[in-house]
């Protein structure tokens, strides 16, 4: 609708935003092309610099410099930090306690994966009547151990494992197995495996609220098609419900996974790393390293151990799915 | 013998393995639950000789007594200003900088992307050593300053990077429509901002404002490093140390961790619908 005004006509101009804009006589104070692209550049600088300059000061260059302090033999305490190459990963090689850490890790991140997946999975189903969401209650109650932080589901655990009072060893004398009883945290070869079975059961939570969800989406008359060919229970499970909640299990998966290299309050908080080393983390010992025993270059090279353990899981796992 | 009988049998039995198991997983999941809020308010004197039976006896001063002697009340201030500030910073930058590199055509803006985007791929170690130092010789050690923009950069994993990510995948999915009729009609680029894409803004800054509440409020290794003395101390940090070594007290150590859940617990029941659809974006990362 043009005006009495001065319709200009369109720029030419097509490649990249932003759109070009006839000017009508009667808006002649909107701006033209390249006044718009000031506009828009100067406004997405600004909005832009504030958090960029947090992030950067708070995430990019503390992590330049890790990667920098890997390659020192700095202390953090000392003015002295000398550029002394890759002995600090060289020395993670022959650092036993190092070692057992990444152990403990790998078995972590294939336990402590598996578990919380298919346990969450299963629960899902389980919750999961048809087509509804299942009953609320089910829904908040499986859900709840997530949403406690991990130094609460540490302590309550520790709880149950106390060798006098707790329920475990009390339910363990009760049926007649007394001789099984133990400290279950202060025995080097249940150590690691008590604390995962406590964050497992909060980590399931997590998994159970994704998959849940996911099954929401699932296409009902498959499941019925099935159950009409005479499929049972897993056989529906398997063959019909689960590779359609692919993607988010893949997802979950992923995720608990990748989280399996840098685990560390749970641990800290019931063991602290041991009995000995019997439970110690990468996590836990790069802590330890770096602040309890003043060794930052070191504790950098083990920091970045996680990184790239972590990292490598990551690209690792999209190039799976993509398969 | 005949087929119906057959099959309802069967039905039966897969209804009833189906609650058999329900209940079994529900034991599981409940028991440790119930433990925490039966131990929170057991008499002092029951505590001694029968810590962890379930429900002997009640005494609700342990609340008090922990929220005063326990120092529970003053955690808890400062987890929520800490939390609250981190909250709010993290909202406003990220819908600042998610508007910008979803709607604004500036130079760099791809490249700005993918540098917040990187936060996301690494775990808080790898920044963890030197953000000490940095906080040390800047004087924000111990302060709740420090601990709020480490948190709001990122530290916790659900800061900045993961919120200008969501913002900007939801300010893309917003029609143009809006923004060029405002355009046209002569407002301004900020204008189009403040007047047209803010107010819309909700539900994104819902989903953000979930996730960075629920992740913040719980973190610990953050505060255990930057936050070292007992001034600022949070909840995550002040039970974990209050438990560490006691072998009595108990009801103190649950009531404690009851003032420290209850807030999330309650916040998830009001939001469950944002808390799931926010944690599965931040899965997505």
């Amino acid at each position: 609708m043009s005006r009495a005004g001065t319709p200009t006509r369109t720029p030419g101009d097509t490649r990249g935003a932003p759109k070009p804009r006839r000017k009508r006589g009667l808006f002649r104070r909107s701006a033209s092309v390249p006044a718009l692209r000031r506009q828009q550049a100067y406004y997405g600088a600004l909005f832009v610099v504030p958090g960029l300059l947090i992030y950067t000061a708070f995430m990019v260059f503390p992590f330049l410099a890790t990667i920098y302090l890997s390659f020192t033999n700095w202390d953090g305490v000392s003015p002295e930090r000398d550029w002394i190459g890759l002995a600090n990963y060289a020395r993670i090689f022959g650092d036993a306690t190092a070692l057992k850490a990444f152990a403990n890790n790998v078995v972590w991140v294939v336990l402590g994966t598996i578990a919380p997946v298919v346990l969450g999975l299963f629960e899902a189903l389980l919750v999961w009547t048809g087509g509804q969401r299942g009953s609320l209650l089910f829904r908040t109650l499986f859900f709840l151990p997530f949403v406690l932080p991990l130094v609460v589901v540490g302590i309550v655990w520790q709880w149950i494992y106390h060798p006098l009072f707790g329920i475990l060893n009390s339910a363990l004398d009760g049926v007649g197995l007394d001789g099984v009883s133990r400290g279950w945290l202060a025995d080097p070869h249940t150590a690691l495996y008590a604390v995962l079975i406590a964050a497992i059961w909060g980590a399931t939570g997590f998994c159970f609220l994704i998959l849940h969800a996911a099954l929401q989406n699932v296409d009902m008359s498959t499941v019925e098609a099935a159950m009409i060919d005479g499929a049972n229970w897993f056989q529906r499970a398997w063959n019909v419900i689960i590779p359609q909640i692919a993607p988010q299990l893949t997802m979950v998966t992923a995720v608990t996974l990748i989280g399996g290299f840098a685990v560390f309050d749970i641990v800290f908080v019931m063991t602290g790393g041991g009995p000995g080393n019997a439970s110690e983390m990468l996590a836990t010992y790069t802590y330890k390293t770096a602040f309890q025993q003043n060794q930052a270059g070191y504790g950098s090279a083990l920091a970045m151990l996680i990184t790239i353990l972590s990292l490598v899981s990551a690209v690792v796992f999209v190039r799976l799915r993509e398969r | 013998m005949s087929s119906p009988s057959f099959g309802s049998s069967s039905r039966l039995v897969g209804t009833l393995a189906r609650f058999l198991t329900l209940a079994f997983f529900s034991v599981l999941v409940l028991y440790p639950l119930l433990l925490i809020v039966s131990t929170a308010v057991k008499d002092p004197l029951d505590v001694t000789p029968n810590p962890f039976a379930l429900f002997s006896s009640v005494n609700l001063m342990n609340f008090v007594d922990a929220w005063t002697l326990g120092g529970f009340g003053g955690y808890f201030w400062n987890t929520l200003i800490i939390t609250a500030f981190t909250l709010l910073g993290t909202i406003a930058l990220s819908v600042l900088a998610g508007y910008a590199l979803a709607r604004l055509y500036f130079p760099g803006r791809n490249l700005i992307f993918m540098i917040f985007l990187t936060g996301l791929m690494f775990p808080f170690f790898a920044v963890m050593i030197p953000l000490f130092y940095e906080l040390r010789d800047t004087g924000l050690l111990g302060t709740k300053l420090g601990v709020i923009l480490v948190l709001i950069a990122g530290a916790s994993g659900y800061g900045l990077p993961i919120g200008v990510f969501l913002m900007r995948s939801f300010y893309m999915d917003l029609p143009e429509e809006l923004a060029d009729a405002a355009r046209v009609d002569g407002a301004s680029e900020f204008e189009v901002f403040w007047r047209i894409m803010l107010p819309l803004s909700g539900p994104g800054v819902a989903v953000l404002s979930v996730l960075v509440f629920f992740q913040t409020w719980n973190v610990f290794i953050v505060p255990l490093l930057y936050l070292p003395g007992s001034e600022n101390r949070v909840l995550a940090t002040g039970l974990y140390l209050f438990s560490s070594g006691r072998t009595q007290e108990y009801e103190l150590t649950a009531a404690g961790s009851l003032i420290m859940v209850l807030p999330v617990v309650l916040f998830f029941l009001a939001f469950q619908r944002l808390f799931v659809r926010g944690l599965t974006a931040g899965a997505i990362k």
